[in-house]
């Protein structure tokens, strides 16, 4: 098992150099000239080829990845092309936003959606069913900005319940906190309560034609008892695979709600610089993303072999 | 049912949502609340070295945190701000300034003549009056630490003007350490004398940026005009907050989520209007001049027939409607490369942008000009709504024109440099690109670039007509008002017998704020200065 | 994530972007079979819903010079911003363009992207997959490059990607196809792979068939079922992604209406003009929804092995 793990973790290393070679060769094509936008408007050629030779950005490919790459190992992502400051600096500033908006959409998320499959399977056939696959169809089918003008219209805007926009730091309260993040937590969450409901209720449908499931009944044991003990309980796995899997969902869907509620996070970083052309920071913040979506569903698959034993490797 | 209301009526969650809500705004953090302004500007603070950079977001930001030697007050004269007075010898080619007494750097450093000295040369080499000066100039030094000195060549009348213009780069006053920065660099260190601090942590380009006050500035006597008087802040500290999305900005406001909005879309104003809490007005009698730019260089334009039959086809109420909307009171059509209502406007020259258009006569002379249908490569910015919507309104002119238009939808960044570019369109140039300039910056000739036409040296397009530089020399030698209204007259008439570029129109714009801010002023600039809340 | 769903014996496929959905059992209920067409849209009733809606929108988009339109890019500055009426059904936009016309014709834009995005990548995911699953030694850096290219989120790669050139349509479908590849590529190696294992392809391989040969006769007709399934999903995927492109201000130029920048130029009135978004968002949402609802179908007819195992 020691040697899974181990094999497991390792495996990331050729996922994230891919990653990085990628993204940096992206950029390396990329039209536009960095060293002209630092030189601004009205500089002659001559800046500009100072300010390219002092950037580094005449030698040559391998040359300039592996200085790329040296530093960011290093922790330095190099610095902004329109802002001046160090990317890193930039990243920091915008991950508490970006950190809470995901972690309030994905328990919130999880806690409307596993019930919701749940149920569907459980009444299975009936309205009830039908209802919660049709809103699980529609929730991939409406763009998440528009369920965020929609929310914002009705309970911002026309019933004043809650603010239309921004965000409030964790240290000034946990209530502000929490005021600014409903709203865009349901647009973001409409994907992925859709996705995270028809997996449960696919994967419960399964589960609840098991022997033993047959045999808990047999013995007596309670719809309830069925349904959240035993039957959840091994439909678990491919749950928390889908919801893994899903992060992916989440970060492309907060680079367009954080423009929809004005939310200062790493979205919104993304956007702007992707814009604006600020190849640091793209760079920066896709590298970031793609390492922590490798790194969630590597906690996923570590957990399983620890808490599944049936899992052989 | 209100915001309080709900929450009280939600079961569960009201009570924890409430109890924290009510620990979250004590007494103490209201008072902070009332002194605290936040304002949702133009655009994002992106980077913030206004020498090098010449957004007027950043102008704007900076006019907070430097301050500058001479002012422009409202009725567009230069007045001593930095300055406690001036001397001109030598017939016109020696100045000698002295420094107000009690100038303060935000790091607590007194303002030296060095300072000064340092500033203005690395503000010279990126202005364009800074050039000219730097062209004609002997030397420039301190002469003890109040006082410094400037020896021309020859006389430089228009010497304050620059020195207190608003068109960027201003010429804004920093630690002589900073000013050292190479001038095609960004400075990294924020540190000015002007009435705010700059919150350097709380920076988040493209979120946030916070300004708090300078306990230590010493405004002028005078009451405030724009730049020049008593900048005397009322308010404990500006938050800025960017928001891109005007529908955003706009619920913001009316929610009462943010004080003051720079630059409402003109169609939300109606909404904004119908709110008891809010009042909208004019934010700028100078307003904006919508900007046709041509590429001089590459046919069809290279050919004064082809650019003059754009004129005569182009319609300045369709790009005036598209730009600034429906209500005329805020634009109007304006046969003139200068802002209406100021003393040198004119419209000599302008009868080609007038009148019925003309499209059957701009087909025969692009004919004429030799126009193959080659594909016409125009850039438009999508990331600034004037400029998007010119574009648009552009593509549909020159496809009435019977011209292939080849639109590059892409950024305004990316539009900064490929504008630069004077490679064939076909590979990497332009042929046309849309901006505008504010109102303020077409006063008179010596603050606008954009009307110059001496070839390599002139603005992106690079224009060259001998008669335009000429009518643009005899107004730098004026003397009278009345010679300088005859030097733009002629110069008007040539730019447009030239077609240097084509005004779309001249369009104002609005600012809104919440009904509690009081001291909130019109002008090219937001003036922060005797703004109050509460 | 790499090995997530070998390490899980029960792990569902991962899923596609946005769209993708995993295979959902039929929102309606089972009745009796009949035969012939008919007979079969009524078994299988979200096939006959989606694809009698996706019919309407390919018609729409056809037709669209016949559909009562004006030219979609014809500006009229002096009559914008007008409420749906008789004379412009869903009003005018901010520079007086017919709203009306501009969603018929951007129907076209749309169903192109998704459309092109689909046989694009599922004929590309194709053919790396069947590398993949056939040549050994490209097999483990093809993988990791598709792994890589997998864990940037589909959105951020197809934004970025579009930062690298203009926006136009065809650079929308590159972007968004580009992004869609390792999915379909993954999808065709674990068909190849589990085929390869069957007795009937080891017994043709033992004999010396030639591999084009195997290719041909046993392993591309059983890719046809899941690619088909998940090129319907990577369909409704590319649609939506294509909006939230021109959304943010970098997918196709203004000039040529879709519904995601008729969308985006409304986005600044949806308070006060909210009919410039509503109508493009209505047609989005359907036209993706009947995608997706004929992958649900098409999955339940196509794949029984597939909604079997979930």
């Amino acid at each position: 098992m020691y040697a899974y793990v181990a094999r497991r973790i390792l495996a990331t290393i050729p996922v994230m150099a891919v990653v990085a070679l990628f993204v940096f060769s992206l950029l390396y094509i990329a039209p536009g000239d960095p060293a002209a936008v630092i030189a601004g408007d009205q500089a002659t050629p001559e800046d500009v080829e100072r300010i390219r030779q002092s950037l580094g950005l005449d030698r040559p490919y391998l040359v300039r990845f592996g200085a790329w790459l040296w530093d960011i190992l290093r922790g330095d992502l190099g610095v902004s092309i329109f802002t001046n400051l160090p990317v890193s600096t930039m990243i920091a500033q915008r991950i508490e936003p970006t950190l809470s908006l995901m972690v309030v959409t994905l328990l919130f998320a999880v806690s409307v959606a596993v019930p919701m499959g749940v149920v569907a399977a459980w009444k299975q056939g009936t309205l009830i069913d039908r209802m919660v696959m049709a809103f699980a169809v529609l929730g991939f089918s409406v763009p998440v900005f528009v369920v965020g003008y929609l929310l914002a219209y009705v309970f911002a805007l026309e019933l004043d319940w809650l603010p239309v926009q921004g965000y409030t730091s964790f240290r000034e309260g946990f209530g502000p906190w929490l005021e600014n993040l409903v709203l865009p937590a349901i647009a973001l969450g409409s994907v992925y309560i859709a996705l995270i409901a028809r997996i449960t209720r696919a994967t419960m449908l399964e589960v609840l034609q098991q022997d033993y499931i047959r045999t808990a009944r047999a013995k007596g044991v309670g719809q309830r008892g069925i349904l959240f003990l035993h039957a959840l309980k091994n439909a678990a796995v491919p749950i928390v695979t889908v919801i893994g899997i899903g992060i992916a969902l989440l970060i492309g869907g907060a680079v367009v709600t954080e423009s929809v509620f004005a939310i200062p996070g790493l979205g919104r970083l993304t956007v702007d610089a992707i814009l604006r052309r600020d190849y640091p920071v793209i760079q920066g913040v896709v590298l970031l993303f793609s390492f922590v979506y490798v790194l969630v569903n590597l906690a996923i698959d570590l957990i399983y072999t620890l808490l599944d034993p049936r899992i052989r490797y | 049912m209100d915001r309080r209301s709900f929450l009280k009526a939600t079961a569960a969650g009201a009570a924890v949502l409430g109890g924290a809500r009510g620990l979250a705004a004590p007494a103490l953090a209201q008072g902070a609340a009332a002194r605290t302004l936040r304002f949702v500007p133009q655009a994002n603070l992106a980077n913030f070295d206004p020498i090098w950079g010449t957004q007027y977001v950043v102008r704007n930001a900076s006019a907070l945190v430097w301050d500058t030697l001479y002012g422009l007050d409202d009725k567009l004269e230069p007045r001593r701000q930095m300055v406690e007075s001036e001397e001109q010898s030598d017939g016109g080619k020696t100045w000698t300034f002295r420094l107000r007494p009690g100038l303060k750097f935000h790091d607590g450093e007194p303002v030296l003549a060095r300072d000064v000295v340092a500033s203005l040369s690395r503000w010279m080499v990126r202005d364009g009056m800074g050039q000219m000066i730097r062209a004609i100039q002997d030397e420039l030094v301190a002469v003890d630490d109040r006082t410094f000195r400037w020896r021309l060549k020859q006389p430089y009348p228009k010497m304050l003007l620059a020195l207190g213009k608003t068109n960027t780069p201003m010429a804004f006053i920093m630690p002589e350490r900073i000013a050292r920065t190479d001038p095609f660099q960004q400075i990294t260190e924020y540190v000015g004398s002007g009435p705010m601090r700059f919150v350097r942590n709380e920076w988040v380009p493209g979120a946030k940026a916070v300004f708090a006050r300078f306990d230590q500035y010493v405004p002028r006597d005078e009451p405030p005009s724009w730049l020049a008087g008593g900048k005397r802040m009322l308010v404990d500290r500006i938050e800025w907050i960017v928001m891109p999305d005007p529908a955003t900005a706009s619920a913001a406001l009316q929610n009462g989520e943010v004080d003051w909005w720079e630059t409402p879309l003109t169609d939300l104003v109606p909404s904004l209007r119908r709110n008891r809490n809010l009042v909208v007005d004019i934010a700028d009698p100078l307003g904006n001049i919508g900007s046709f730019r041509f590429n001089h260089l590459h046919p069809p334009f290279n050919d004064v027939r082809a650019r003059r039959a754009v004129a005569m086809a182009l319609s300045q109420e369709d790009y005036m409607r598209a730009v600034a909307g429906d209500d005329t009171s805020l634009w109007k059509a304006s046969a003139s490369f200068f802002t209406p209502g100021t003393p040198l406007y004119t419209e000599a020259g302008g009868e080609i942008l007038k009148g019925r258009r003309d499209i059957e006569g701009a087909k025969r002379l692009l004919r004429e000009a030799g126009y193959n249908g080659q594909p016409i490569t125009v850039l438009v910015a999508q990331d600034q709504a004037p400029l998007k919507a010119m574009g648009e309104v552009t593509d549909a002119l020159l496809k009435s024109l019977g011209m292939t238009v080849d639109f590059v939808a892409t950024d305004w960044g990316t539009v900064g440099q490929r504008r630069a570019s004077k490679a064939p369109p076909g590979q990497g140039g332009w042929h046309i690109f849309h901006t505008w300039h504010a109102g303020a910056d077409c006063t008179n000739p010596a603050t606008q670039i954009q009307i110059r036409a001496n070839g390599d040296g002139a603005w992106f397009g690079w224009p060259k007509d001998d008669a335009v530089e000429a009518a643009r020399d005899r107004w730098f030698e004026a003397t009278t008002l009345e010679q300088e209204k005859a030097a733009v007259e002629q110069m008007n008439r040539e730019l447009f017998r030239h077609v240097t570029y084509i005004p779309t129109g001249f369009y104002l714009g609005f600012q809104a704020w919440r009904r509690n801010v009081s001291g909130v002023v019109k002008g090219p600039i937001p003036f922060f200065w005797g703004v109050a809340k509460g | 994530m790499a090995s997530a769903t070998v390490a899980s014996p029960a792990a569902p496929p991962p899923p596609h972007e946005v769209a993708a959905a995993p295979p959902m059992p039929d929102i309606m209920p089972p009745v009796k079979a009949r035969r012939g067409v008919l007979g079969f849209l009524w078994r299988y009733p979200t096939i006959a819903i989606g694809g009698a809606l996706l019919l309407l929108m390919v018609f729409v988009a056809v037709f669209a010079d016949f559909l009562w339109t004006v030219d979609p890019t014809a500006l009229a500055p002096a009559r914008r911003t007008r409420e749906p009426s008789a004379q412009y059904w869903f009003g005018t936009d901010m520079l007086g363009r017919d709203v009306y016309s501009r969603v018929i014709y951007g129907a076209r834009v749309s169903l192109i992207v998704g459309f092109a995005v689909a046989l694009l990548s599922s004929a590309v995911g194709l053919l790396i997959g069947l590398v993949s699953g056939f040549v050994r030694w490209a097999d483990g850096i093809i993988m990791r490059v598709m792994d890589g290219m997998m864990s940037i989120p589909p959105i951020l790669l197809a934004i970025a990607l579009m930062a690298l050139t203009r926006g136009s349509v065809r650079n929308v479908i590159i972007s968004i196809t580009i992004a869609e590849i390792p999915r379909v590529s993954r999808l065709v190696r674990g068909v190849v792979l589990s085929l390869r294992e069957q007795p009937y392809v080891e017994a043709a391989i033992a004999a010396g068939t030639r591999t084009p040969v195997i290719i041909w006769r046993h392993i591309l007709p059983n890719t046809i079922a899941p690619i088909t399934v998940q090129a319907t999903y990577i369909c409704a995927s590319a649609m939506i992604i294509e909006a939230i492109l021109s959304f943010i201000g970098a997918g196709t130029p203004p000039i040529i209406p879709s519904w995601g920048n008729i969308m985006a130029e409304g986005r600044a009135l949806w308070q006060v003009k909210p009919y410039i978004v509503f109508f493009p968002a209505v047609f989005l949402s359907v036209t993706v929804l009947a995608v997706n609802l004929l992958g649900d179908g098409l999955r339940d007819a196509l794949d029984p092995r597939m909604a079997k195992r979930i």
